[in-house]
């Protein structure tokens, strides 16, 4: 957007006029745009985040006003919480397993619908529609229906090989897999990421491949691959970020309690169920700032090897 | 292009905008105007009748009444958001364990000086009147006794031609042996017993039975490690001699009286309080019946609960009519005519008098179970400490750890001991 051209060639307007009046003569429609967003933003997002990192150094249960305690809910945090090292425990677990599995299931469908077959737009739809409904309630209570000890998944089992499944999401042993799977089969987002970026491979580099006898799976591992790195990449630190704060599935699928044995007791389960069930707001809010640590953590791990695996089309080395 | 706006229009826009926010705005200041906000925990039983008390009330001309009510699981995380917030309503449904925890925080009005004005409690049990009370005043007006119980699929047990002993001295080791006896001539898929290693209230009444209980006075815990210990090694014999469900099984239910196994024909035996009767049958095509827990020592562990109470807000708005509210509703004939026993039997002498006689059977089993009780209840326990919620929250996954079969029931029981004392110092 330009401004009014009082003011040919954009040098500074006379000096009468005051710098806040100037920028808003210039910028004023702009911002006026912005505001429904900055509103919500400084009102509804930066606001409570402060807030926030000040009761992280409270003792805050809702009920009284918020006392004063240094920093006696990080040396909780960090020294006394047995519960809470079983939530991250469980929570890595999950991200470790469920990001890779989900980019690598979203990237082979990708490669799949990146062949021109007809209707590859209903196809492309189709697949999407589990992500679109995934992380719903109706969703995860499918899921508990589903996996249950007399849910379809163990009729199936028991018809076919004869078979009496477990309860699958209420074992320990199985319960967080099912949540992993849950989570596989939400691979729409990065997929569609991902055709947009095998879109972007240029067609004539897979030609001379082929041209000079490179299997599929050569040029896959030597052309797509490095071009698409970028793409991967971007899915791969904002699938970390969000598996780090996945809730949903868990707290529907497990009734609420991130059981059984405390198997499906994500981080930020743990932490909304300190906050509203336990009345720890303060405690709570120290968890909430250890979450955002352990995530940058991370996202800086990938953005710091980057540099090494990513490899942009218009670098030059 | 550019947007042309001067400093006028914006300023028109900004206050514009002002005087919605403003606008926006005192719907949430308190009316003082005989209004009354009322909340509760409930099921789809309780809130008809609860509805149908608030229409009574405004078709009387005494007032409006705003009702809320949400499931026990939402409720409390509701009321305390609701309490920083400034904006509980009213009338609040209380819960013996939570009433002592918020009386103290200064968040509850005390009652003692409506009564014989606003609030007529003049037939009431006095037994019930003391529940409600916290450090010498009164916060809560008690809505009826009730008291823990087995629940038996009835129609199973007439099918099987079996007669139950006495359950006023029947014991946990003659409840182990009519599984037993029972095991094998009980429907496919159904345990004897749903296991009850995870609750809190059965623990409560194992322990007492032993002339202990949950916590003392000071607010400390009122029972040894081997009690949990010897809690714990029975139900994992019981689930390990098949008279409850397998590990995997029992833990589908989350506590939400639709999952219980012995509504989904998954056991004979289930542990509720007698109340729930009402909105259990209802869940049920097989006819239930009650009856007393088995002791595990020298006296039953049972006591009369106030099963939940009214109490007022202290920031109500307008305490009069709060207070008048709640008198209508424990003690208006008309009132008790529709709400009948669901939250309990009422503590009202006379309403109870004048309701018996059109209870339908299955109130009428819960009133029979009470007087049954009624002679061999122990004192109520003292108040739960602070942190009691959390320690009752953190007995299921010591339990499952055992069921299991992760850890040992001594090592699972002294765990959970020891996560129980921590969580009250901190």
């Amino acid at each position: 957007m330009t401004s009014v051209s009082t003011n040919p060639g954009g040098r500074s307007a006379p000096s009468t006029e005051g710098r806040f009046a100037r920028i808003w003569r210039r910028n004023g429609a702009g911002y006026l745009f912005l505001l429904p967003w900055l509103v919500g933003f400084l009102g509804l997002t930066l606001g409570p985040t402060l807030a926030s990192l000040y009761l992280s150094f409270t003792d805050y249960d809702l009920l009284t006003s918020p006392r004063w305690s240094g920093l006696k809910n990080y040396e909780y945090a960090a020294f006394y919480d047995r519960r809470l090292g079983k939530a991250i425990e469980v929570t890595f677990t999950y991200v470790l397993w469920s990001v890779p599995l989900k980019l690598t299931v979203a990237l082979l469908l990708a490669m799949v619908l990146d062949r021109s077959v007809r209707g590859v737009a209903f196809y492309r739809a189709t697949f999407y529609l589990p992500s679109l409904l995934g992380a719903s309630v109706a969703i995860a209570v499918l899921w508990r229906q589903l996996f249950g000890a007399d849910g379809l998944i163990n009729q199936l089992l028991f018809f076919v090989t004869g078979i009496q499944g477990p309860a699958w999401i209420t074992h320990p042993d199985y319960a967080l897999s099912t949540l992993i799977v849950l989570a596989i089969w939400q691979f729409g987002s990065p997929m569609i990421i991902f055709l947009a970026g095998l879109r972007q491979v240029p067609q004539d580099l897979y030609e001379a491949a082929s041209m000079d006898g490179a299997s599929g799976w050569r040029q896959f591992w030597k052309i797509t691959l490095p071009l698409l790195a970028p793409v991967i990449f971007f899915n791969l630190v904002l699938q970390t970020i969000e598996a780090f704060k996945a809730f949903t599935q868990a707290y529907i699928v497990s009734g609420g309690l991130g059981g059984p044995v405390d198997s499906t007791m994500f981080y930020s389960l743990y932490l909304y169920l300190e906050a509203f069930a336990n009345f720890r707001m303060g405690y709570a809010s120290a968890l909430a700032w250890i979450l955002l640590v352990i995530i940058a953590i991370f996202t800086a791990i990938a953005f710091g090897t980057s540099k090494y695996w990513v490899y942009y089309e218009d670098e030059q080395r | 292009m550019t947007l042309k706006m001067d400093r006028r229009g914006f300023g028109r826009l900004m206050g514009g905008g002002a005087s919605l926010w403003a606008l926006a705005s005192t719907g949430a200041l308190a009316q003082a105007n005989g209004s009354v906000r009322l909340i509760w925990w409930g099921n789809p039983e309780r809130d008809k009748r609860t509805n149908a008390v608030v229409e009574l009330y405004e078709g009387g001309g005494m007032g409006e009444v705003v009702p809320e009510t949400y499931a026990w699981g939402d409720y409390w995380q509701k009321l305390a958001t609701q309490a920083a917030g400034n904006s509980l309503p009213d009338v609040l449904q209380m819960d013996y364990r939570y009433i002592f925890e918020w009386a103290r925080r200064g968040q509850l009005e005390p009652l003692d000086g409506y009564f014989g004005n606003e609030i007529d409690v003049s037939d009431y049990d006095e037994n019930q009147l003391k529940g409600g009370m916290v450090d010498g005043k009164t916060y809560g007006i008690s809505l009826g006794a009730n008291s823990m119980t087995h629940v038996y699929n009835k129609a199973v047990l007439s099918n099987i031609g079996y007669e139950l002993p006495d359950s006023t001295t029947w014991t946990t080791e003659d409840f182990v042996n009519i599984g037993k006896e029972l095991k094998d001539q009980l429907p496919d898929g159904m345990a004897f017993s749903e296991n009850m290693g995870s609750q809190e209230p059965r623990l409560q009444t194992w322990v007492r039975s032993r002339g202990k209980d949950l916590y003392t006075s000071e607010g400390e815990l009122g029972f040894d490690v081997q009690d949990v210990i010897d809690y714990f090694v029975y139900w994992k014999m019981m689930q390990d001699e098949g008279l409850t469900q397998p590990a995997d099984v029992q833990a589908q239910d989350s506590g939400k009286m639709e999952e219980r196994m012995h509504v989904n024909g998954k056991s004979l035996f289930g542990f509720i309080h007698s109340n729930q009767l009402v909105g259990n049958q209802q869940l049920m095509t097989d006819e239930v019946d009650i009856v007393m827990i088995p002791n595990a020592g020298d006296s039953p562990g049972h006591y009369m609960k106030p099963s939940m109470f009214f109490s007022m807000s202290a920031n109500a708005g307008d305490k009069a009519a709060a207070a008048k509210f709640i008198s209508f509703f424990v003690s208006d004939e008309g009132a008790n005519d529709i709400l009948l026993i669901e939250r309990g039997v009422t503590a009202d002498a006379s309403i109870r008098e004048r309701i018996t006689p059109g209870l339908t059977e299955t109130e009428q089993k819960i009133i029979r179970f009470l007087n049954m009780v009624d002679t061999r209840v122990g004192a109520l326990p003292p108040p739960p400490p602070a942190n009691a919620g959390e320690i009752d929250r953190a007995l299921r996954p010591a339990w499952e750890s055992v069921a299991f079969g992760q850890v040992t029931p001594e090592e699972g029981a002294t765990a959970w001991y020891d996560d129980a004392a921590r969580i009250l110092k901190r």
